[in-house]
Formats: C-alpha cells, structure tokens, sequence
C-alpha cells in the first residue's frame, strides 16, 4: 500500500510537474513558436529581451501596486471584520460569517463578468448607487483600481475567517492580564492582541502575495491589460505571449521570472516575520509555521 | 489546538472558552456598551449589504429584459419579469449542455481528488517508512509551482499525446492534489494509533482500517476539501480553454467568455448565465457552509 501509493504520488509529480518544468527552463533559452515549428537556442535573448521590454517595466509595476492595494485591503478590511465579530457584543455572528465569506466560495470567471457589469458606464450599479459617472473599465486613471476593487471584494472573507480563528486561539489569560494592567481596548487591540495574531496575519499575507502575483482572470475579463497597459499585470502578459501571440519561448522567460520573484519575496517576508524581537517564536511554532507558508501556496497554485 | 469543539454557531473554539462563553451571564447593558452594540452592528450589516449586493443585483438583473436593463430609468426589482435571457442564452450557446459538462467534471475530479487525499494523507499520517519525510518534502514544495511555468510544457505534451477534446486531459493532471495530501494529513494526525492498532488486533485489514475507520473519522476535512475542490474545477478557466475545442464539449468558465465574445452587448443574457455559473456553487455552499468553514479554518489554525 505505502509503495504503490508513494509511488504513484511520485510519478504523477515528475511527469506533471518536474518533467514541464525543465522543458519550460529549456524553452526559456529557445525561440519557440509551436504554431510554425521553431524551435531556434537563443541563449539568454529572451531573458535579455525581457529587461528592456517597456511593456514587461509597465506590468511589473502594475503587479506591485495591484498586490500591495489588494493585500493591504483584504487584510485591513478582513481584520477590522474578524475583530467586530470577536466582539463580544456582536450578534448574529453565524450569519454575518456565512455572508462575508460567499465571494469567496464563488467561481471568479463568472464573478468577474459580474463586476463587468456593475462598472458598465451606462447602467452598471456602482455608478447609479454613488451618483458617480466614471468610466471604470475605459479610463487608464481608474481601471487598475477598478480591479483591486474587484479582487478585495471576493477576497477579504477568507482574511475574515482566518483571523476569526487567530483571535478564538488566542489565550484567554493574555486579554484578562490586559484589563488587570488597565488596558485601555485600544492598547489591547495595539499591544496585546495584533502581535500574538501576528502568526495568523503573517499566514494571510503570504498566502495572498502568492496567490496575487498569479492571478490574471480578473483582468482577462475585465480589461484585457488596456486601455493601453494600464492593468497589464506579469501573469496576464504570460497568458497573452503564449497563447495569443505563441512565443512560448519569451512566455516561459518571464514565468520563471515571476516564479523566482515569488520564492524570492516569500522568503523575504518569511525572514521578516522570524526577526520579530521578543516575541520570537520558537523552534516548534516556527517549524509550525513553515508547513503553514507551504500551505499558503494552495490558493495561488490552485488557480 | 487541541481538544477543537464547535459551539452552536459553528466556529471551533477551544474547550475553556467555549465554556465560558456558554455561561455568561446577561447583566443590564450599560448606555455607552449599548451604542458600542449599534455602531458595531451597524458597521456589520453595511459591510454584508456591500458583500451581497452583487449577487442579488445580478439575479434579479437576469430577470429583466435588455431593453429595461439599458433604459436610463433603473430600477432594483425588474419591471417586468421575463425567462427571455435564460432561452434565449440555451438557444444561442446551449448552457444546459454547458452546466452538466461542468457538473460531470467537477464531479469525477472531486471524487477522485478527494480519495487520493485521504490515501496519500493516511500513507503519511500513519505509516512508517525511509524517506518519508523526503517525499512529503517534495509534494509540499510543489504546491509552489505557478501555473504559468508548467502550463505551456502541458499543452504541447497533451497535444503531442492527442489528448485534445479528450476529458482525460482535464481529470489527469487534477487527479492528485498536493494540498488535499497536506490536509488530509494534517487531520489525520489526530487520529490516535491505538485506534488503528485495536482494529489490527480484532483482524482487521489495512484496507478495511483505511476505508472503513479512518476515512468516516476525516470527515470535517473532507467536506472542507471536496468544496474547495469542487470550486476550483468549477472556476478553472485557462486549462479548458485551451485542450477542449468542440462547442458541445466546453465548460461553464469558457462558456461564459465565448458568450460575452460573441454577443458582448447582449447583457441581460451575461446576467443569466453568469446567473447560472454562480448560484448552485452559492446554495452548495450554504448548504454546508456550518462543516465546511469549521475545516477551512482549522486547516491554517492546526498546522
């Protein structure tokens, strides 16, 4: 049983992943279109090609403003949310739970389309709700913020839910130590109960940076990178170099790109978080958290 | 988290507090709690007014004919309730066709997803054996992978396999899951060995334990990972798109951008099929959104 099942397990990894993966390293150094049957070694041409090419500049900021906007909001939001609802004078808690956390469950292409609707000039909702008359999905000023928008709605019940259950696991002999001290509830929120959910906060931000850098249906319904590059973001350029334009060669350059950022940056903040002073965790909790941050990469590798 | 109860409204909580929150007494409010209770539930219900919206918006945009979806005089209830969006979407697109192909698939994968899970998870939970802890390794780390590196080896390894317009080229790579194996796991773990050991003693077969004791004791996980499944499947875009070419055999995801591509000012039509690709994942999800957010959470919160 153990055989056969590690076995299998094994196989399925290398044939489906290691095998894609040292072809698309290979592919990388080729000029490639599998539409006319090149397939030409251009060494480091198209890693060259990359760094110079305005529109790669242009999506890499776009990708760094729109997963800072999105994480800041879905954790900003999704913590204010997570600690009304540990109130205790909050009612409802149940169905306020199951509400928040629908977008979630929801299939994003549809919810996308959706979105479309509710940013149309002409009679979508935002603008007949709010009095507004912007174009959202037309106007280079407005469209990325249009799906940063998008994305922190569908998103932030999953903050909510996580932090939720941070806050149950927090100690109650910690929150009664606060009010003996004399704790005002802002010192205690500030002091006590934001650096011991520090674990959990540090799980969701991961968890979203990965899953941020990777994700590209919003704009493929939305925009579509335009009006111009305004919302071309690193993963819809891959999408749009390997199956619109069939240079897999390029497309596989700047995905292993994208796949060194995101081990980079999520070693970054693992280091970040490690080197937090006296409530340092320990070996356990840090090992803990380890299998945690592997856990964080389900939500973006799942798309 | 040991000792994980869940009070009535759902939400796991340690053994002490749950305690604690089940006695507490109901002393008078005092005036300045009383406006905490008002303002706090009030943030509440703006907040679920804003996370709902979109979705009644939509169903009851689907109701509507596009003449009155257009019209500059809006109004939230449709004026004159019509199915003419829904028939004329089938006719156009055939989405009946479209659902059940969805439904098929996301079906069989989370069938098949879900037992690898629990035969992976117990092979690891359970189970001694060399390299064990090397082969979890390997399965954690490829839960790092972006979609966009291997995608593009994929496609030409099916196509040159001819597995294009072929179901196998859908169910195959989503056949195991490296996240349903951590989780799975993850739960497992607290199943205790003299369980397993007992059932040994009595004659029981490995295979009996695995099917018969241990899978029945994961069943919070399960349900939590059939979901998540189910949804991802559900909402997979991309991969569809491009190994299936005939019509008939096209999923809901890339049904719905084909729709919008070919008849993009038929609105009220998009509204009832994105109508239709939203609301049975929506009452799935209600229907069990007490079990199933009780193991989405414990999923970060035991790790």
């Amino acid at each position: 049983m153990v055989v056969v099942t590690v076995g299998v397990i094994m196989a399925f990894i290398v044939v489906l992943l290691i095998v894609p993966i040292l072809i698309a390293l290979r592919g990388s150094f080729h000029q490639w279109n599998p539409l006319n049957g090149t397939f030409t070694w251009v060494g480091l041409d198209n890693y060259a090609e990359l760094f110079a090419d305005p529109q790669f500049a242009r999506a890499s900021l776009n990708t760094a403003v729109f997963g800072v906007a999105a994480i800041a909001g879905r954790v900003v939001i999704g913590l204010a949310i997570a600690y009304a609802l540990f109130s205790r004078l909050t009612r409802w808690k149940g169905f306020f739970r199951t509400v928040f956390y629908m977008p979630t469950i929801t299939p994003l292409v549809a919810v996308a389309y959706v979105w479309k609707l509710m940013y149309n000039p002409q009679f979508g909702a935002i603008n007949s709700i709010f009095g507004l008359d912007v174009n959202w999905l037309f106007d280079s000023r407005f469209s990325l913020l249009a799906i940063i928008l998008m994305t922190i709605w569908k998103d932030f019940g999953y903050a909510v839910i996580l932090l939720l259950a941070g806050l149950y696991s927090i100690p109650e002999d910690s929150l009664e130590a606060a009010s003996v001290d004399g704790a005002n509830s802002w010192q205690r929120f500030w002091r006590v109960i934001l650096p011991l959910l520090r674990p959990m906060l540090f799980f969701v931000v991961i968890t979203s940076l990965i899953a941020y850098l990777q994700a590209f249906v919003q704009v493929l319904v939305l925009t579509g990178g335009g009006p111009g590059t305004s919302t071309q973001i690193i993963s819809y350029m891959i999408y749009e170099q390997a199956f619109v334009k069939y240079n897999f060669g390029y497309a596989s350059a700047i995905a292993f790109v994208l796949l060194l950022v995101t081990a980079a940056l999520t070693a970054a903040s693992w280091r970040f978080n490690s080197s937090g002073g006296a409530d340092r965790p320990g070996r356990a909790a840090r090992r803990r958290a380890a299998r945690r941050a592997a856990a964080a990469t389900t939500e973006g590798s799942a798309r | 988290m040991s000792a994980i109860q869940k009070t009535s409204s759902g939400v796991p909580l340690t053994g002490r507090r749950a305690g604690r929150t089940a006695a507490a007494p109901r002393r008078p409010m005092p005036a300045r709690t009383r406006a905490g209770v008002i303002a706090l539930n009030t943030l509440l219900a703006v907040m679920g007014v804003f996370t709902v919206f979109p979705f009644v918006w939509m169903v009851f945009s689907a109701f509507k004919s596009n003449a009155e979806i257009a019209s500059l005089d809006q109004t939230f209830f449709p004026r004159d309730w019509t199915m003419a969006n829904f028939e004329s979407i089938q006719t156009k697109l055939d989405f009946c066709r479209l659902f059940a192909n969805s439904v098929f698939l996301s079906v069989s994968i989370t069938v098949l997803a879900v037992y690898t899970s629990l035969l992976g998870g117990f092979v690891f939970a359970k189970y001694r054996f060399r390299g064990r802890g090397f082969f979890f390794g390997v399965i954690l780390s490829t839960m790092m992978v972006t979609w966009a590196v291997v995608i593009i080896p994929r496609y030409t390894m099916f196509r040159n396999a001819g597995l294009v317009d072929n179901y196998a080229s859908l169910i195959v790579p989503a056949a195991i899951s490296a996240f349903g194996i951590f989780m799975m796991r993850q739960s497992m773990d607290a199943i205790p060995d003299e369980v397993l050991e007992a059932a040994r003693i009595d004659g029981a077969s490995e295979i009996f334990i695995f099917h018969r004791i241990v899978a029945p004791m994961s069943i919070n996980a399960i349900s939590a990972l059939a979901i998540f499944q189910f949804l991802w499947v559900w909402e997979d875009y991309l991969w569809p798109y491009l190994m299936i070419s005939t019509q008939s055999k096209q999923v809901l995801a890339v049904g719905l951008t084909t729709f919008n591509g070919q008849y993009s000012t038929d609105y009220g039509g998009l509204f009832a099929a994105t109508t239709i690709s939203i609301l049975p994942v929506l009452v799935v999800y209600l229907v069990f959104q007490r079990r199933f957010i009780a193991g989405a959470a414990s999923a970060a919160v035991k790790g």
